[in-house]
């Protein structure tokens, strides 16, 4: 039953930490200028371009990259942003597999 | 296509301009309001709640049947269960987000005085919008993958993809001009 019962509050914890427990992942299109994807991350997130080129070279090369975590409502708001502007984008649970 | 040989360039501290031919301009006029038109709801699907309709909630939660469509409207999540619900709240908030760029981009062409589009920062991103959503929809068509440009570039001259493949390769010249300019370093 304790173990039961430290499972329960680990996960209410998770819920209500600032452990950002979910993430928006941008994944590679062969359409998408590189130059464009990019510009978007830097006019979405504010990133600034050293950092917007970095997350588009690992799209590029690993085909998918991590471009923001949040709560899931930030998240599900970054997706919609990313659709906006054409960009391919999913959003998941931090802690699972992608 | 050859007139326009700058694409868009900075005027100013915040605004943008392209010098358009009238071939140009009808070409991307063209291109635009199919794009408007490939976006407009799903009418046999929109709820009859007037209420739900007023807030953007629609009855359907499935991915569009069109390949066109659902790459410019993808699924959010890889659970089947999450992405239909996101879908059901948000796609049709989505489509009249891309239509407003494209509707924005047919203003700025409609009203270009000598061929001549200014925009500002703003209309530069719907003009970018825009013309990805146009990329994106002829990138479906000509199955662009990531091999692929070598076979589009040798495709006979009578394919009509080969004319397909011309306005998207000029459409994505156009873009990077414009990226170029909104990130000052273009030379």
């Amino acid at each position: 039953m304790v173990k039961i019962k430290d499972k329960i509050e680990e996960e209410l914890q998770a819920i209500f930490s600032n452990d950002a427990p979910w993430i928006t992942i941008v994944w590679d299109d062969p359409v998408n200028l590189m130059t464009y994807v990019t510009y978007v991350l830097m006019e979405l997130f504010g990133y600034n371009k050293e950092k917007a080129h970095e997350l588009m070279m690992k799209v590029h090369t690993e085909g998918k990259a991590v471009v923001s975590s949040g709560s899931r409502e930030e998240m599900e708001h970054d997706v919609a942003r990313l659709h906006e502007y054409g960009l391919w984008a999913t959003l998941q649970r931090g802690d699972q597999a992608i | 296509m050859k007139e326009n040989e700058h694409g868009f360039f900075r005027h100013g501290d915040s605004a943008y301009l392209a010098n358009f031919s009238e071939a140009e301009r009808e070409v991307l006029i063209n291109l635009v309001e199919q794009i408007i038109e490939l976006l407009a709801e799903r009418v046999d699907h929109h709820s009859d709640d007037p209420l739900a309709a007023m807030v953007g909630i629609t009855m359907h939660d499935t991915p569009p049947d069109d390949e066109v469509l659902l790459r410019l409207l993808p699924n959010a999540y890889a659970d089947q269960v999450d992405a239909s619900e996101f879908r059901r709240y948000t796609e049709s908030t989505l489509r009249q987000k891309k239509q407003a760029h494209a509707l924005a981009m047919r203003m700025h062409l409609m009203s270009a005085v000598d061929g001549i589009v200014e925009v500002d920062h703003d209309g530069a991103n719907a003009w970018l919008g825009a013309m990805n959503d146009v990329r994106l929809a002829l990138g479906v068509r000509l199955k662009v993958e990531q091999n692929t440009h070598e076979d589009l570039e040798l495709l006979a001259p009578d394919d009509p993809m080969r004319g397909v493949y011309a306005v998207y390769s000029w459409l994505g010249w156009l873009q990077e001009s414009l990226i170029s300019a909104l990130m000052d370093d273009s030379e």
